[in-house]
């Protein structure tokens, strides 16, 4: 599935983090990018139309950040956040939203075998014991296409479909956090684990099921100039509590 | 065959004419691909406020299902006039029926050349390239 960039950036700020996924989306010229990214501060994320009071973290958390992408809150502490940005024609991307869901996450399935982890698709019908009413925890919900183990969801994604781009967001569970609780983790099976081993775990399992070839990059100056003016908003306090 | 009695975007939204309203909303193809299928899976609508003035193409809204959060984009330009709020609370409407109880909004046409828009037809030739 051709030429992908792999951008790695460890401990960036939040601001960083979302403003650089948002500029690879605008950006209808960047070549498919693939992101292997951590936070530092930790951070809260909201989902784009997460009502700010309806979850029970942001009192909580230090830095709380609202994404672009949909779906529930994440706490990115401990954890692999990966984005994958090309158009929305790419053979990753192309045909139905829950077949592009089921490739990369077959992909991230054996990546994941390589630590012990035996993850499936969750498939309908099935009802977790990581499910939580009232929490707006994106790992307290599930839907059919996320993956899981032990009966419980340990990666959460989302997706955002702009101009005929797709920025797909997966955070990748090494451990839990206080907010989170009892759902599925990387660490339970593997014990402590560095970020940049599953990366590369998943780099080499996009590579061998999804056909993709890497070229290790860092973002353009101007990727880094618009990463620094879209990031700005997502620390605004009316950005975050928008709803 | 989808409807021809309106043109499309292939972003998925449609628009249908009549007299000098244009009525918006999104296709069945952009329902499924949105929510795999499931009814359910559409969660949040946002919708602009009468009054806004729109220009071609410009993004109206945005709309959520369980996976993913896309962006609305008006056909063509006016100034929105009536807004479908049973929709937004509602948005098993939009899944049941995109056509015609599921619509959007109303814009009062500031041009109706539909020119550059797409027939059912050519919207299908589109979707076949994809599928």
């Amino acid at each position: 599935m051709g030429l992908w960039r792999s951008i790695t950036t460890w401990g960036a700020p939040p601001s960083f983090n979302m403003g650089l996924d948002e500029a690879l989306l605008e950006d209808l010229e960047a070549e498919p990018t693939a992101r292997f990214y951590s936070w530092k501060p930790d951070t809260l994320s909201l989902g784009y139309f997460q009502k700010y009071e309806g979850v029970a973290g942001t009192s909580s958390a230090g830095a709380v950040v609202r994404r672009i992408t949909g779906g529930g809150a994440i706490h990115h502490v401990n954890e692999l956040t990966y984005s994958l940005t090309a158009d929305d024609s790419h053979p990753v991307f192309a045909g139905k939203l829950g077949e592009s869901y089921q490739r990369i996450h077959a992909a991230i399935a054996q990546a994941l075998a390589t630590f012990g982890v035996e993850a499936t698709i969750r498939g309908r019908d099935t009802v977790l014991d990581s499910e939580r009413d009232d929490t707006g925890m994106c790992f307290h919900k599930s839907s059919c296409e996320d993956l899981v183990w032990g009966a419980r969801k340990g990666v959460g994604s989302a997706q955002r479909r702009k101009n005929g781009r797709v920025l797909h967001h997966g955070s990748i569970k090494l451990g839990t956090t206080p907010l989170e609780g009892e759902i599925a983790t990387v660490g339970q099976i593997a014990g402590k684990i560095d970020p940049s081993k599953v990366a590369e775990a998943v780099r080499h399992a996009f590579a061998e099921q999804l056909e993709m070839q890497f070229e290790i990059a860092v973002p353009t100056p101007a990727e880094r100039h618009h990463a620094h003016v879209l990031g700005s908003r997502y620390l605004d306090p009316e950005f975050v509590r928008r709803r | 065959m989808r409807p021809d009695d309106r043109h499309y975007l292939s972003s998925h939204e449609w628009i249908k004419i009549s007299g000098e309203t244009g009525i918006i909303g999104i296709t069945d193809f952009a329902v499924e691909e949105l929510s795999s299928g499931n009814e359910g899976d559409l969660v949040y609508c946002d919708l602009p406020e009468v009054g806004r003035v729109l220009e071609n193409g410009e993004t109206f809204g945005e709309i959520e299902s369980v996976k993913a959060v896309a962006d609305l984009n008006t056909p063509l330009a006016g100034e929105v006039s009536e807004v479908n709020t049973a929709i937004e609370d509602h948005l098993e409407i939009v899944a049941e029926d995109p056509w015609e109880r599921g619509w959007m909004i109303k814009i009062k046409l500031s041009n109706k050349d539909t020119g550059k828009l797409l027939s059912a037809a050519a919207y299908e030739e589109i979707l076949a390239k994809q599928s």
